[in-house]
């Protein structure tokens, strides 16, 4: 049977073998580990689909290939050695059809088929079945075909077409070398050096581009005193560091605060889809991971308005070791409804985040940094040091105005200003 | 090639296969002496005769039933059941015994006869005459079902129906009678099961039976004209055998299927076909299947009630707008 480049993960679009298990002419058993594999969100080992024995190898060590591209035939026991002319299969449609999906309204609410979720933009991103077998057999990105059809539906026109003018720049096809990848990391790259986009850099590009081109941002800013949150992080972040084995950071406090006011402000934890918002069910928080320079990863954080802050100051970091260790699972980066960034330890005072679409909202929060406070009081006006963060939002004004959007700032600067937050740590 | 309305085509058809073959006879209600209700078997009687052109007495079973022994023993009985809507009052004889003699015989009793019979709406008859039921007939296995839409086929198909071995249900289309076609001239057979395409286009493929046909094709060249959407025309013809391959290699051509029948929404056989084409052509579909059909309620009488229940030119044109990209 023809081994695949499997689909890790529901925006990934192609990964690289890094390391083979197995050479040709090797007994492989089902589950045994063949290779490993690096996309753009996780490097993971894949095991073998069948027992029997490597035949061919199609793809090196160090080369990328497209989700659905074949790399190695297994022959299986009993099956006669047969001459492997089979294109990139139509099994792999499935997979390869639902690339490019970020959650949607149906995705929500469809939930109970994960498998193949639709993509986010366009027609509620749902891909007909032979769009989806066109795009398997070329091995195609569909984020990178424009839909016609009715919302923005990618038809088979749209695909042939699509296909046609690739096949004119002489594109390349299945399986695609890549200059050994991965990429040189940028604190050893050389002045005048030319490095090629790792897989990582090269989505984040794509991503980015497509939010800060398609979709109209507003930033807004709030200031907001942190000294409760200080406090409870003062009363207990010894014994809880001696505890967990980690740090109680600032981060846990606004994600639960978060996860208050988007209850509350719910057309912000929303996906917009063209003609439609859906507002979501479940608030799914996106914390965006910096990968030591390397790329930029956004593990979810599911039902956020379910669990206790020290459940989320575990996920969070949780969440942001596995991330930088490249051991997060796909489903782990899916389904966000709400990112929040922070570059707060570089002592930032203001960044300006892009929104990450389909969401319609995004927190950057910056450095919380002592400074002195006007309390307006009974007695009269005077002065206290006391922590002060940065709460700035970019929204989608497509989706939402700068009222409601500054509303729920105010909301959520009030919650983690008035909170009796020890409380929580206490629970 | 001569011009011949549908209805002078049966006769046309009855008439070759009788001079052709001296077992073929012909019965029915007022089928000889008044040629017809519908006209469409004038002269018949004076051609061949009282013996071999009866009238019968006003009993579907009665004429069912000696259909079926006369083609057990030895001829090629024609027999017509005056509206479609009354094979429910011989059905056991349709259903139950001329579609399973040739099994539960193991073949050594085969029924070589034709039922033809005057099929749906549009001549304001009501609920009990006006209903097209050829899915009755496609469900049962055993029997074949032909519905012609141009005086040609029903010569040509007719004649095909006669010349089979086994029992054939020939549903002759009530508001077609009238209409016009060239026919050609001298011996003419066609054959059973195969499907024609009428009209290539590019965005969809309409499948369409009997009067649905025409009311496609006039949907289509607006389609066409007007909205920019082309259409292939599939005319099924037969149902039973039903031509699959030209079927789903037109629907791959444009991938997305709309069907038009007459029949009442559910277990109507554009059901059938959507069916078939999820099975076998689904990789090919670009878009959801659309069936367009009668609602599923008993016939009005009343003009404008019927016009309003039936496909119509407008509908089919307004529902591929809506719901084809």
């Amino acid at each position: 049977m023809d081994v695949i480049m499997p689909q890790l993960g529901e925006t990934v679009a192609e990964g690289v073998v890094t390391k083979w298990y197995k050479k040709v002419g090797d007994a492989v058993k089902a589950d045994e580990m063949l290779f490993d594999v690096e996309t753009d969100k996780v490097s993971t080992e894949i095991p073998a689909p069948a027992t029997g024995v490597v035949s061919e190898i199609l793809v090196e060590e160090g080369v990328t290939a497209k989700v659905g591209a074949r790399l190695c035939v297994i022959r299986e026991e009993g099956a006669p050695a047969r001459p492997t002319v089979a294109p990139v299969a139509a099994v792999t449609a499935d997979a390869t059809g639902a690339q490019r999906i970020s959650p949607t309204a149906e995705h929500i609410a469809e939930i109970a088929k994960p498998p193949t979720t639709p993509p986010a933009d366009g027609a509620q991103g749902r891909l007909s079945p032979v769009v989806r077998k066109l795009v398997a057999e070329h091995a195609l990105d569909v984020g990178q075909i424009r839909g016609t059809g009715r919302d923005g539906r990618i038809t088979r026109d749209d695909v042939t077409a699509y296909i046609d003018a690739r096949g004119q720049q002489g594109a390349a096809q299945a399986a695609v070398p890549a200059a050994s990848a991965p990429a040189a990391s940028p604190q050893a790259g050389v002045a005048g050096q030319s490095l090629p986009l790792s897989p990582v850099r090269k989505r984040v590009a794509e991503n980015m581009t497509k939010s800060w081109t398609s979709v109209p941002h507003v930033l807004q800013v709030v200031e907001a005193d942190f000294h409760r949150i200080e406090q409870a992080r003062r009363e207990h972040g010894a014994a809880w560091k001696e505890r967990e084995g980690f740090s109680l950071t600032y981060l846990p406090f606004v994600a639960r605060a978060l996860s208050i006011a988007l209850g509350r402000y719910p057309k912000l934890n929303a996906i917009f889809g063209g003609d439609r918002i859906t507002l979501q069910r479940r608030i799914n928080l996106g914390i965006a991971v910096d990968m030591n320079f390397e790329g930029l990863m956004v593990p979810v954080i599911k039902d956020v308005s379910n669990k206790s802050l020290p459940q989320l100051a575990r996920e969070i970091n949780d969440l942001a070791v596995r991330a930088r260790s490249g051991k997060l699972k796909p489903d782990e980066l899916t389904e966000g409804t709400y990112t929040i960034t922070n570059n707060g330890a570089y002592g930032t005072v203001i960044t300006a985040p892009i929104i990450n679409t389909p969401q319609v909202a995004i927190l950057s929060t910056d450095g919380v940094r002592k400074k002195p406070v006007v309390i307006e009081g009974p007695d009269g006006d005077s002065l206290a040091i006391r922590p002060v963060g940065v709460l700035a939002q970019s929204f989608d004004h497509r989706a939402v105005d700068g009222a409601y959007a500054a509303a729920f700032l105010r909301e959520l600067k009030l919650i983690i200003e008035t909170r009796l937050w020890a409380q929580d740590l206490q629970s | 090639m001569a011009e011949l309305t549908y209805r002078d085509a049966v006769a046309a058809g009855i008439a070759q296969e009788m001079e052709r073959d001296e077992r073929v006879v012909f019965l029915g209600e007022d089928v000889a002496a008044a040629g017809g209700v519908f006209k469409a078997t004038v002269g018949l009687l004076e051609k061949f005769g009282p013996k071999r052109v009866r009238d019968c007495p006003i009993s579907e079973q009665a004429i069912l039933g000696a259909a079926m022994g006369a083609a057990m023993t030895g001829l090629r009985p024609i027999a017509e059941i005056m509206f479609s809507d009354f094979l429910a009052v011989c059905w056991d004889i349709v259903a139950n015994e001329i579609a399973k003699t040739r099994y539960m015989t193991n073949g050594q009793i085969t029924l070589p006869l034709v039922i033809r019979t005057a099929n749906g709406a549009g001549s304001r008859f009501g609920a009990q005459h006006s209903q097209a039921v050829e899915n009755w007939a496609m469900m049962i296995p055993g029997i074949k079902v032909v519905a012609p839409a141009f005086p040609a086929d029903v010569k040509g198909l007719l004649a095909a129906a006669v010349r089979d071995p086994d029992p054939v249900l020939f549903f002759e289309q009530k508001s077609l009678y009238s209409m016009k076609g060239e026919v050609p001239d001298g011996e003419y057979v066609d054959e059973l099961g195969k499907a024609r395409v009428l009209r290539q286009g590019k965005d969809c493929t309409i499948v369409a039976l009997a009067s649905m046909v025409h009311k496609s094709l006039d949907a289509a060249a607006i389609l066409e004209k007007e909205h920019g959407i082309s259409c292939t025309v599939v005319d099924v013809r037969s149902l039973v055998p039903l031509d699959t391959q030209t079927i789903l290699s037109e629907i791959a051509k444009t991938g997305r299927l709309v069907t038009v029948e007459e029949n009442p929404r559910l277990c109507g056989w554009g059901a059938e076909i959507a069916s078939i084409a999820a099975d076998e052509c689904f990789w090919s579909l670009d878009g959801p299947i659309l069936r367009i059909t009668t609602p599923h309620i008993p016939l009005p009488s009343a003009d404008r009630l019927e016009d309003a229940t039936i496909p119509s030119v407008e509908r089919i044109v307004r529902e591929i707008r809506e719901k084809i990209d």
